[in-house]
């Protein structure tokens, strides 16, 4: 069946135009408008979340993919937006969350509540979806700054100085990458003369092998520095745990998954054969991020330092799933993929879940330490908190039979067949690492006792803050329980991902210039 | 904050940048110029403003209406893009032929319309962006 491609510019457009709406109220700061601005907020999110997953059972449904040239100008002049199915599990995920941390937002903001805070998700979601569409490397660096903008202002809002100061490093850091990746862009348009990936994709077999490892390397650093893998993280910690605990767990869930996204859709499709040689490379960056990641965990000492530091642990694991994604062997490398793209999707809803729950109980004791007993006793103190913690940590950590324990076990499948025994060694290692590391968090901050109390600014509303957490828990709980499906469209998603062919033919990039109103639609 | 040759220069000078940037704004569809430089030129003059009788004189004339404005800008923008929709493409320039009695024809299309929302968009933002600036300049000062 064929689709109006024009529903692929509504991602992007529908959180424009809900910000653009919600500025339109925004003359005085009172706490009327801001449920305007967050009522149009919640609008605009689950409108959006219904979009994607119309677009998603449309791709990943159907097995087909949706392209869109902007302007009906032909693929490698003008803009173009690709939604393959992949894109379609990304959009649909970044809508669930948006929403739910919305909610939670809804359920936690105080102070800070008037400063146009719903317009600025509204502005993220923007960015991410459009990255996630992006047909071109242009666009692509380009939803990377719009998002980029939008969650430097969420984190330094409300300006306080641990948190412009947090602030500082992300943004330095983030640019530095963007600088490379804009550099990396003109090489490309200098040497090959377009920037379009399907055209990419075909004139990218011809270029020198140099050219190759030049621009493979440098989008490498780039998108890694995104994504936060091993020697490029550090902006990650430093930044993560200042924000209000409604930004943290959007950043979290989201962010450093556009740069993964961005590596697994670049690498299989410019360079198949090249990335083959680089397997021991991506695999040794991804055992090294895991193993850096928990060991960072276990050396802080509060509740969203831990859970960030272990964002960079989960993402080594989605390295490995485009490591072994890499190799010769057709079969494998769908596989390996698939597991990945699955480790994705049970990362970004199980992250948010505990980032979420994390920074409620941050807010209802008033301190998130966890040395001298200043987090404790949540288990009396509100205990369905304790309760989607507790499922949270352990789908996180890999317990049957939650989302975790089978994408876990998908990537060390994969991983013994194809014989790389000492990498499904290291993940579980880190797997037992990041249990032990839950249970820590578990004792300390839940189970065991209050002994130095610290008066809370606000109490979160508990209805609204629990009710997201609780879902997302119940959506990890379900793909644990009912793999099958879930695994067999990232299955879907994974084909597509690795058949290059397929992309090109969507897009069907020409050489040629025909004036417009000659070409056939 | 007494600059005072700036205060009677400026008199001159806004309403010289007003008529400029909406002359940009117009030619730009066809030369350099368009909303992006127009907006700029009319942020120039309200920096003008700041700097000739201090921000608070500003944010107390215009203050209010400038996020609104972006969004009015934003939702221009947006418009003159979805526009083109019935004809089957998202952000494909549309043309309307208006026929003045005496004056000719007068194209408008939604690039304007495009240019328009940007201007808006740029002139409330780096203006709002200077006044922010202007903020801990002053208190520093004390």
């Amino acid at each position: 069946m064929d689709v109006n491609a024009n529903w692929l510019s509504v991602p992007i457009v529908l959180p424009l135009i809900g910000a653009a709406v919600a500025l339109l109220v925004s003359s005085r700061v009172t706490p009327k408008q801001t449920r305007t601005q967050r009522n149009i907020a919640l609008v605009t999110s689950v409108t959006n979340l219904f979009v994607a997953l119309f677009l998603l059972w449309q791709t990943a449904g159907q097995d087909q993919r949706v392209a869109l040239q902007i302007g009906l100008w032909p693929a490698p002049f003008g803009i173009t937006l690709v939604a393959d199915a992949f894109s379609a599990i990304m959009l649909t995920l970044t809508g669930l969350l948006m929403l739910c941390v919305m909610v939670y937002a809804a359920g936690t903001l105080d102070e800070r509540e008037g400063l146009n805070f719903y317009p600025l998700l509204l502005f993220l979601l923007m960015g991410v979806n459009g990255a996630f569409v992006a047909g071109d490397l242009f666009n692509l660096y380009v939803f990377f700054e719009v998002l980029l903008m939008a969650s430097f202002v969420l984190l330094s809002l409300g300006g306080r100085p641990g948190q412009v100061n947090g602030g500082l490093r992300y943004v330095l850091l983030n640019l530095m990458a963007s600088t490379i990746f804009l550099a990396v862009t003109g090489v490309v348009y200098g040497t090959l003369g377009t920037l379009n990936l399907a055209h990419l994709a075909q004139r990218m077999d011809a270029a020198p092998d140099s050219l190759r490892v030049v621009v493979a390397g440098m989008l490498l650093v780039a998108y890694g520095s995104k994504a936060g893998i091993f020697p490029l993280f550090f902006w990650l910690p430093a930044s993560y745990h200042t924000p209000h605990p409604a930004v943290t767990a959007i950043f979290g869930g989201l962010l450093t998954k556009v740069g993964i996204y961005a590596l697994f859709r670049m690498y299989p499709l410019l360079f198949p054969d090249l990335l083959t040689q680089w397997q021991p490379l991506i695999l040794s960056i991804a055992a090294l991020t895991m193993l850096v990641g928990v060991f960072g965990a276990m050396a802080v000492n509060t509740i969203r330092r831990v859970l960030s530091f272990h964002v960079i642990s989960q993402v080594g694991y989605m390295v490995m799933g485009l490591g072994l994604a890499l190799s010769g062997n057709q079969l494998a490398a769908g596989f390996g993929m698939a597991a990945g793209i699955f480790y994705i999707v049970h990362h970004m809803i199980v992250k948010t879940a505990l980032l979420m729950a994390g920074g409620a109980a941050e807010l209802t004791v008033g301190t998130g330490r966890l040395k001298r007993g200043y987090l404790g006793g949540l288990v009396k103190r509100s205990p369905v908190l304790a309760g989607v913690f507790f499922v949270a940590a352990f789908s996180l950590a890999g317990v049957p039979p939650s989302s975790g324990f089978i994408s876990k076990l998908g990537l060390l499948q994969v991983a013994l067949d194809a014989q790389q025994w000492w990498i499904a060694g290291v993940s579980l290692l880190v797997s037992l690492l990041t249990l032990m590391s839950m249970i820590r968090l578990w004792q300390k901050g839940f189970a065991g006792p209050q002994e130095d109390v610290v008066a809370p600014l606000r109490r979160p509303n508990l209805r609204l803050t629990v009710a997201p957490i609780a879902l997302l828990v119940a959506v990890s709980l379900a793909i644990g329980v009912f793999s099958g499906p879930f695994f067999e469209w990232s299955s879907v998603a994974a084909r597509q991902v690795l058949d290059r062919q397929g992309y090109i033919s969507t897009v069907a990039p020409t050489d040629q210039i025909l004036p417009i109103g000659e070409q056939s639609h | 904050m007494a600059e005072r040759y700036l205060a009677l220069l400026d008199r001159i000078l806004t309403p010289i940048l007003f008529v400029l940037a909406i002359i940009f704004l117009i030619v730009g569809h066809n030369e350099p110029g368009g909303g992006f430089i127009a907006g700029l030129v009319v942020a120039t003059a309200f920096l003008m403003q700041i700097l000739a009788r201090g921000d608070d004189f500003v944010r107390k004339l215009i203050g209010v209406y400038l996020q609104p404005t972006m969004g009015v800008g934003l939702v221009i923008a947006i418009f003159s893009a979805v526009l083109s929709l019935p004809e089957g493409a998202f952000l494909l320039g549309t043309w309307w032929k208006i026929s003045l009695p005496g004056a000719g024809v007068l194209e408008i299309g939604s690039p304007t319309l495009f240019d328009i929302g940007v201007f808006l968009v740029v002139s409330a933002f780096v203006t709002s962006y200077l006044l922010e600036l202007s903020r801990p300049a002053r208190g520093n000062r004390r």
